[in-house]
């Protein structure tokens, strides 16, 4: 169906005017990054900088220790992935494949599980965390964020493995692998996007926590993950929003450019296990 | 056949313990970072205690946290801003997301850009969005201010921050900014679903764009949608990065929802066993609405 050429002008004027507004908070975040702290005092606002300070990035990491919050997520957030990965790669094959006395009950119970507070879980989990003695340091952060983390990825590779045809693995058996070899030779190597998108998305999980980095790495600035470091920024410097906004940009990148590389993957990512 | 006769000969007993064995680490990790600190503290919830000490001797079994919660003003409170908070994001976040999945399921030029920028807020953490936010609403140099004075909406800068009225209102912004994309993706997921015909169809027997919406596109939306609410009013339910680090529950407590609250208690005021009391009351109220969830999507299985 052709579309009116009046149709056509206002379809352009709303995907515009809609993307535009909704994607101003995050353009204003970088102008704000950009100008002199000074700049923003002004009015009517500049809505881009006379002359972009691009050398900001390199001055906050400079002077705050933002690579060391950046390192201390991406340690987290590896730990937490590489963790729950493993155990969620068998166990989604094993709901997928194999009619386990309990696996119904167990699947109905990992999708509660995805749909626990935070705040429920953060208070006996600091009391077994302190009893251990794991309280600072970056082990408690990759438990907690297992807890985040393995309900959603068993489910979406659950849900991948069952769109994986079961005739390629028996087909890998009646030329003579294991069971479990044909798994690891057959079925992994055909799922490495499926895989790839699910670890990513286990890292966006745990790299957008606060809750529990607030509760178990307060003791040293050392320990502190990036986001937990941006909140303390937003306290203590509550005029210089330039500053703050050149970190939170380092922060939300590595979010932003896996999103970017995902985007197709999402829809079938997020709608996994739940309205199929 | 010979796949069955594979089945039945080499299978039926080695698959069964195949299967197990795979859960297996699963089962134990999910058991002792999950299922035991949730005994654990439903535990604490019935005992008087301050600071989560579990090696010390468990004290006597009491309801008094639940029936000082039930007689607490505060729960009260909290209960009514959780629930104005869950049916005002999730409106806004429905609104826009269906809006915009609309938009972006249209065929034109530019439409994978477009469908890239509408989602782009789900990429940014709930602490960033909460410094951009609280930035644009900044009562001194806020952009926010700036705007609604130019449109006549207020004489004076508003300071957002200290009104209960307007930090609710904040709060509830952030969070549709925040949560609409997903219902967003969801939908235009469902609707990518919805086949042509059905359209072409229509048109030909003369149907305008708002008899197509109202009953073909909204009927096969039905099981998404469904679904989708559910996941966005749990969402703001347990949501507590955005209001701690925005309000951090104030002021006058306008923005202090369950979950904050529980977190108040535990960590501000170390009443452990009291905020594991609020932390079990919220956990049924998930359960309840994952078992809703469930029984509108048969299939989720």
């Amino acid at each position: 169906m052709k579309r009116s050429r009046l149709d056509s002008v206002l379809l352009y004027a709303t995907a515009i005017l809609t993307c535009a507004l909704l994607v101003f908070p995050i353009y204003w975040l970088v102008v704000t990054a950009l100008s002199e702290p000074d700049q923003l005092r002004q009015l009517p606002p500049k809505f881009w900088p006379d002359q972009p300070r691009w050398g900001v990035f390199a001055q906050i990491l400079a002077e705050r220790p933002i690579l060391q919050w950046l390192g201390n997520s991406a340690l987290a957030a590896i730990g937490a992935v590489t963790l729950s990965m493993t155990v969620s790669v068998l166990a989604g094959y094993s709901l997928s494949r194999f009619k386990v006395r309990g696996g119904q009950s167990l699947g109905l119970f990992i999708l509660t599980a995805k749909m626990l507070p935070a705040t429920l879980l953060v208070i006996p989990l600091f009391g077994i965390f302190r009893q251990l003695e794991l309280i600072g340091s970056l082990w408690s952060i990759i438990l907690a964020h297992a807890t985040l983390i393995i309900p959603f990825t068993t489910w979406m590779l659950k849900g991948y493995f069952d769109t994986i045809p079961r005739e390629l693995e028996q087909a890998a058996m009646v030329d003579g692998c294991s069971p479990l070899g044909a798994m690891v030779r057959v079925i992994l190597p055909v799922s490495a996007p499926g895989l790839a998108a699910t670890a990513l998305y286990g890292f966006v999980l745990s790299w957008s926590d606060y809750a529990y980095a607030r509760t178990f790495l307060t003791n040293a600035q050392t320990n502190w993950t990036a986001n937990l470091g941006i909140t303390t920024m937003k306290g203590e410097y509550v005029s210089n929003w330039s500053d703050i906004s050149a970190a939170s940009i380092l922060v939300a990148l590595p979010i932003l450019l896996i999103y970017l590389f995902l985007e197709r993957y999402l829809v079938g990512g997020l709608t996994a296990g739940s309205d199929k | 056949m010979p796949r069955a006769a594979f089945l039945d000969l080499a299978r039926p007993s080695r698959r069964h313990w195949l299967g197990n064995l795979l859960l297996a680490p699963a089962v134990l990790l999910i058991g002792l970072i999950i299922v035991y600190p949730l005994f654990v503290s439903v535990d604490l919830s019935f005992q008087n205690v301050n600071i989560a000490r579990l090696d010390q001797a468990r004290r006597p079994f009491t309801t008094a946290n639940y029936e000082r919660l039930f007689a607490s003003e505060d729960f009260w409170n909290a209960c009514w801003v959780t629930f104005k908070l869950v049916i005002i994001v999730s409106t806004g976040c429905f609104l826009l997301g269906m809006a915009t999945a609309l938009l972006v399921n249209n065929r034109f030029k530019g439409q994978a850009l477009a469908r890239l920028l509408v989602a782009l807020p789900w990429a940014v953490p709930e602490v960033i969005a909460v410094v951009i936010f609280a930035w644009l609403f900044d009562s001194s140099f806020g952009l926010m201010n700036w705007i609604f004075i130019k449109l006549g909406l207020v004489d004076t800068t508003i300071n957002w921050f200290s009104s209960p009225s307007a930090s609710f209102a904040v709060v509830c912004v952030v969070m549709i900014w925040k949560g609409y994309p997903f219902v967003s993706i969801m939908l235009l997921a469902g609707l990518q679903s919805i086949p042509e015909d059905f359209y072409n169809a229509a048109r030909v027997d003369g149907a305008s764009a708002w008899q197509r919406l109202l009953n073909i596109t909204i009927p096969s939306l039905m099981p998404v949608l469904g679904v989708t609410l559910v996941l966005v009013m749990l969402w703001v339910f347990r949501d507590f990065s955005i209001i701690y680090v925005l309000t951090g529950g104030g002021p006058l407590k306008a923005t202090q929802s369950l979950s904050i609250m529980t977190y108040e208690q535990a960590f501000g005021f170390f009443k452990m066993g009291y905020a594991s009391a609020i932390g079990v009351i919220t956990l049924i109220v998930c359960i309840i609405a994952s078992r809703l969830m469930i029984a509108r999507a048969p299939d989720t299985m």
